[in-house]
């Protein structure tokens, strides 16, 4: 996560950002401290459940790949990508 | 198979913000759904399974309907009205001939349109010819057959001087003007100009030339004209010229061809507002129009001659919503910037004019999923290659359809030999039926013009050779 934050410029949200959203099991949420709500798609909310419960890197991609059937380094890159992304909302 | 074990459809994770109902440029997100699972009253599913995708389809009943319109909407204010098809807008055979069984005549602007115009069995007296480039075997043809030749330019009054000479006739001919009307960027390009003294020069050279005669006006002051008003400066400039000529010449002018340039109900990327609230309707071109015909006119009527013959060579406004294009998704991406966007079997190799127009774009079935901004490429290996920039959508699968309008004018004429093969065009008749009014490419359609000299017949003439060794063949013919 370190390179990560480094790559985005400090802009990874921590988990502590994370278990303030207000998440339902079909992919709603909802951020209190902005007020703004957002959709996830399935593997999405995968991931955002696994890093909620301060799963690493390594692991929410291995999971995700094992869940879906595809090989880990494009798992893995997906999860960085989907980490950035909060990133810029969150 | 249980539902632990079940694995999950692969779409690499993403998250998207909420806009719901958020007012950009564009307008209000569009909340509600807008797919049409017909176009002109025929499933597209049928179409595809019958026709394959991508499709154009083209709807006779439109055509008719739109071309009766317009042409009522001038003959109810003026009278002598002739509405000439403007071929380059969209030349498939079959379109040309609804024009021309409503009553139309051929414009043409160049040797192909006219040689098909004929092909077609338009008689010669109502082919009206355009163009900045007659070569002078067509205009043997036109000279010997009595088509009307607009002149564009002083090398071409000369032409069609000498072709008159040596055919031994009096030429009746039409001077192309430009002028500026303060409305538009003046195209001088085209034709003579009334404010340099041009065009009267042209028209003292017809006057002296004992095989030319000076029979009518013409201009076309532009394209997509979204102020009326234009077009009555435009017929006010034009009549008092030709008053001017009458006064001073033997000359009767017996027509007065305006043109085309009425927009059609598409959206201009560099126009601001919505179509339906910039484009004029066709009463309000034909208001304008017939009323300074009039106005410009009334000299002729008080001195008992006829009035001249108002023409106009609408294409656009005539076909474009009459003609739609059915699309294939082959592909979807997540944009770096979040966007969705999606590949079709259709880009600006068949829709040329989406390199201006955002053409409306529906779902062919009822939208599921949040509504978002979606970017629209076409199969081409070009960047440019982008149907839509920027256009709600709601997510889009591999397979589904799109279908854009209005897509009639200069598509099926503007459109590319490049990359990928172009498609059936299909016509919905006024029955209902459904036919191909232009067959899709293929491999033979291709390849019909190339010529391959003899020594590059062969892709790679050494593995040809070694077949040769490898079958026996040489060593046979050395033996």
């Amino acid at each position: 996560m370190e390179e990560l934050m480094s790559r985005a410029g400090g802009k990874v949200p921590t988990r502590e950002r994370l278990s303030q959203l207000a998440v339902s099991e079909t992919g709603f949420i909802f951020d209190p401290q902005t007020g703004q709500s957002f959709s996830v798609n399935p593997t999405g909310l995968i991931v955002l459940d696994l890093l909620k419960r301060g799963s690493t890197l390594d692991v929410a991609s291995n999971s995700l790949a094992d869940r879906c059937g595809i090989p880990t380094e494009i798992a893995s890159s997906s999860v960085e990508a989907f980490i950035l992304q909060l990133g810029r909302y969150l | 198979m249980n539902n632990e074990t079940k694995k999950l459809v692969w779409e690499p994770p993403f998250i998207q913000p909420h806009r719901m109902g958020e007012i950009n440029k564009f307008g209000r997100a569009r909340l509600h759904d807008n797919s049409k699972s017909s176009v002109y009253g025929v499933s597209v599913i049928e179409l595809l399974r019958r026709f394959g995708s991508p499709l154009f389809v083209t709807s006779e009943k439109q055509i008719r309907t739109n071309l009766r319109n317009t042409k009522k909407a001038f003959e109810r204010r003026y009278g002598s009205v002739v509405h000439g098809w403007s071929y380059k807008t969209n030349y498939i055979s079959a379109v040309c001939n609804i024009m021309h069984q409503e009553g139309s005549w051929a414009e043409v602007v160049s040797a192909f349109e006219y040689e098909k115009a004929r092909a077609l069995g338009v008689p010669s007296n109502r082919i009206i010819f355009n163009g900045p480039n007659k070569p002078k075997f067509i205009i043997e043809r036109a000279v010997a057959e009595g088509a009307q030749i607009h002149v564009d330019h002083l090398d071409e009054l000369q032409l069609i001087e000498s072709v008159a000479r040596e055919q031994d006739k009096v030429v009746p001919v039409v001077l192309r003007l430009n002028f500026d009307t303060g409305y538009t960027e003046p195209w001088s390009r085209f034709g003579f100009n009334i404010e340099s003294g041009q065009a009267h020069q042209a028209a003292k050279m017809i006057a002296l030339s004992s095989h030319l005669n000076l029979t009518g006006l013409h201009s076309h002051i532009g394209t997509f004209i979204l102020e009326p008003r234009a077009y009555a400066e435009q017929v006010r400039i034009m009549c008092k010229f030709m008053r001017e000529l009458e006064s001073n010449e033997d000359f009767c002018i017996d027509t007065i061809d305006i043109g085309g340039g009425f927009a059609s109900q598409n959206a201009l990327q560099s126009v601001y507002l919505p179509p339906e609230q910039v484009v004029p309707s066709i009463n309000e071109y034909a208001d304008a129009i017939c009323t300074a015909l009039l106005e410009g006119t009334q000299y002729r009527r008080q001195i008992g001659r006829e009035l001249p013959r108002l023409i106009f060579e609408s294409g656009r406004a005539i076909i474009d919503d009459a003609q739609s294009l059915i699309t294939t998704v082959v592909g979807t991406k997540r944009l770096l910037d979040g966007r969705r966007a999606a590949i079709l079997d259709a880009g600006t190799n068949l829709l040329f004019t989406a390199y201006w127009y955002n053409h409306q774009v529906h779902t062919t079935k009822p939208s599921e999923g949040t509504i978002a901004d979606t970017v629209l490429y076409g199969p081409l290996c070009m960047n440019i290659d982008v149907m839509r920039h920027s256009v709600q959508l709601p997510p889009l699968s591999q397979g589904d359809n799109l279908v854009f309008s209005p897509v009639g004018a200069y598509n099926n004429t503007q459109w590319m030999q490049f990359i990928e093969y172009r498609p059936n065009v299909v016509l919905v008749h006024e029955s209902g039926e459904c036919s191909v009014i232009r067959m899709c490419e293929d491999l033979s359609v291709m390849m019909q013009q190339d010529r391959l000299p003899e020594h590059l017949s062969m892709p790679f003439p050494d593995t040809v050779a070694m077949n040769r060794v490898l079958n026996g063949s040489t060593i046979a013919r050395r033996s």
